[in-house]
């Protein structure tokens, strides 16, 4: 294995038991993500992507193989990871501003070394409010706030302690075509801010052109890797760019390959 | 007039007028007092004996807060052990749901045998009454925590403990808080119920023995305290409800 890998997985399997009875969801599953890249898992629903993304976390243990997070194995839930999911999940009795820092208060707590310190806070998290466009938000209401608006918010939350690790499982799936495009161009904004490793699993193949260096195509029962597809438009990456013939060429093919998935899991 | 005002001055507007027709149909029916006495003559007989109703009035009050007292502190501890460790929640929710479709009036005659007549078995039974309500929104609050955010706080090495104060508990104020108005109510009921049967104060008492004595003018008019009495709690805790938890309603 490369030693600059973030993240690497060899040979990971995941059974789930429900109603007594043991599902494999995913088998053989083994890559690298080089450090500072960021991968997107895409297939058809009941692949294991998300699973994936909570045995990266720790959420969830392997049934077998291993899963190895900066070259340390992974045994339990890993404790400075940013995530974010399609609903946004933010605290109703928050304002904007306190949603924000809620990870800052999780680390202070238990004392983690990488805690900024306390009079930076709201300054750090006003400047990554600004980035995503809240500037002037952080007293307001999340219930004031629109789909988008949230989503930002709930992005922001994902990376106020400037976790090398970004997780973000179908974040922008429910927001409509144009604020999710919106979204994509800002996430690629974010990461000329900072370097983080991301790994992203959607069910939108444009998206997964757009925010990934190298794209996981899932197959179905049990989850595995089918194909892997390595994007090489350069950054900044336009929406003219993934409109262009080689990414409809791209996103043609990946179709292809997850359609017959489709119809045996059906 | 404001949706707001309107909903106050409509519903007095109707009582007035309920009180209204009540005081014409006395004689014009030719109804005995003793049946139904006339708002008015309720009216007196509170001001003559306000004195008495006031005593038994504060008595029932008395009894009712502290069963009710007991009852958030019972139902908050319980509310959380259920909502925050599945075992317990799977020991006990069943024997809970059994226990509250017991009527607890049926309860009185062995609380009084145990506790004499009184106070204790008054707030007792208050207790048993409101106690069930709190319980069940706290551990309802507390289970329903949205699966997504205890990952985001485990992935940043949360604690269960931290989940629980960071998003458990104030996630669950707004159910608490609803369901005190809910169990106020239910206390009171309580509390008269038993003073009814065995007591020798509160307006239940008052209410019995003026049944006893065929005084209906004073049945109505401790019925009239307990209703004044019971709204002025809800209204207390609905209130308190708003002030507290104002972000889970303002749309």
């Amino acid at each position: 294995m490369s030693i600059d890998a973030a993240i690497s997985l060899r040979d990971v399997a995941f059974d789930y038991v429900a109603n007594g009875r043991v599902t494999r969801a995913v088998e053989g599953v083994s890559l690298e993500v080089p450090r500072g890249a960021t991968v997107a898992f895409v297939g058809a629903s009941g692949c294991g992507k998300s699973t994936l993304l909570k045995l990266v976390s720790g959420l969830l243990r392997t049934t077998s193989g291993t899963v190895l997070v900066d070259g340390q194995r992974v045994t339990g839930p890993l404790k400075h990871v940013g995530m974010a999911f399609q609903n946004p999940v933010l605290l109703p009795w928050r304002s904007v501003l306190d949603n924000v820092l809620l990870p800052l208060e999780i680390l202070r707590e238990n004392r983690d070394p990488r805690t900024p310190e306390r009079a930076l806070w709201t300054e750090k998290a006003r400047a990554l409010l600004a980035t995503v466009g809240l500037g002037g938000a952080e007293h307001r209401q999340p219930r004031e706030l629109s789909g988008g608006m949230r989503q930002r918010v709930s992005l922001c939350r994902a990376l106020i302690h400037e976790p090398a690790l970004l997780l973000l499982d179908e974040p922008f799936a429910a927001l409509d075509a144009f604020t999710r495009e919106e979204m994509w161009e800002l996430h690629q904004r974010l990461r000329l801010h900072r370097e983080f490793t991301g790994v992203l699993v959607t069910h939108d193949l444009r998206e997964a052109v757009f925010l990934a260096q190298r794209i996981y195509v899932m197959g179905t029962n049990p989850g595995r890797i089918a194909h892997v597809h390595e994007v090489a438009f350069p950054a900044p990456r336009t929406l003219a760019r993934i409109d262009g013939a080689e990414a409809i060429e791209l996103i043609r093919s990946m179709r292809e390959q997850i359609r017959p998935t489709r119809e045996t899991a059906a | 007039m404001t949706r707001a005002s309107r909903r106050v001055v409509l519903p007095l507007l109707v009582f007035v007028a309920l009180l209204l027709v009540w005081e014409v149909a006395v004689p014009a029916l030719r109804i005995q007092q003793i049946v139904l006495p006339a708002p008015s003559g309720v009216a007196r007989t509170m001001i003559d004996t306000a004195g008495p109703i006031l005593f038994h009035a504060r008595y029932t009050l008395q009894t009712t807060l502290i069963g009710f007292g007991a009852a958030v502190v019972a139902g908050l501890v319980l509310g959380f052990a259920i909502g925050a460790f599945p075992a317990v929640n799977d020991a006990l929710y069943p024997l809970l749901v059994g226990f509250n479709s017991i009527p607890k009036a049926a309860m009185v005659p062995l609380l009084v045998m145990w506790f004499g007549i009184g106070a204790v078995p008054a707030a007792l039974t208050a207790f048993l009454l409101a106690f069930f309500p709190i319980a069940v929104n706290v551990a309802v609050g507390l289970a329903t925590l949205e699966p997504e955010l205890a990952d985001v706080l485990r992935v940043l090495g949360a604690s269960r403990w931290q989940i629980f104060r960071k998003v458990g508990v104030p996630r669950t104020m707004p159910l608490f808080f609803a369901s005190l108005k809910v169990a106020i109510s239910s206390a009171f009921v309580g509390s008269v119920i038993s003073e009814t049967v065995a007591s020798n104060a509160g307006i239940g008492y008052l209410m019995a023995v003026a049944a006893s004595d065929f005084n209906t003018r004073l049945a109505f008019a401790g019925l009239f305290v307990l209703a004044a009495l019971g709204v002025a709690l809800y209204g207390l805790f609905a209130a308190v409800e708003r002030r507290m938890t104002s972000w889970a309603y303002t749309e």
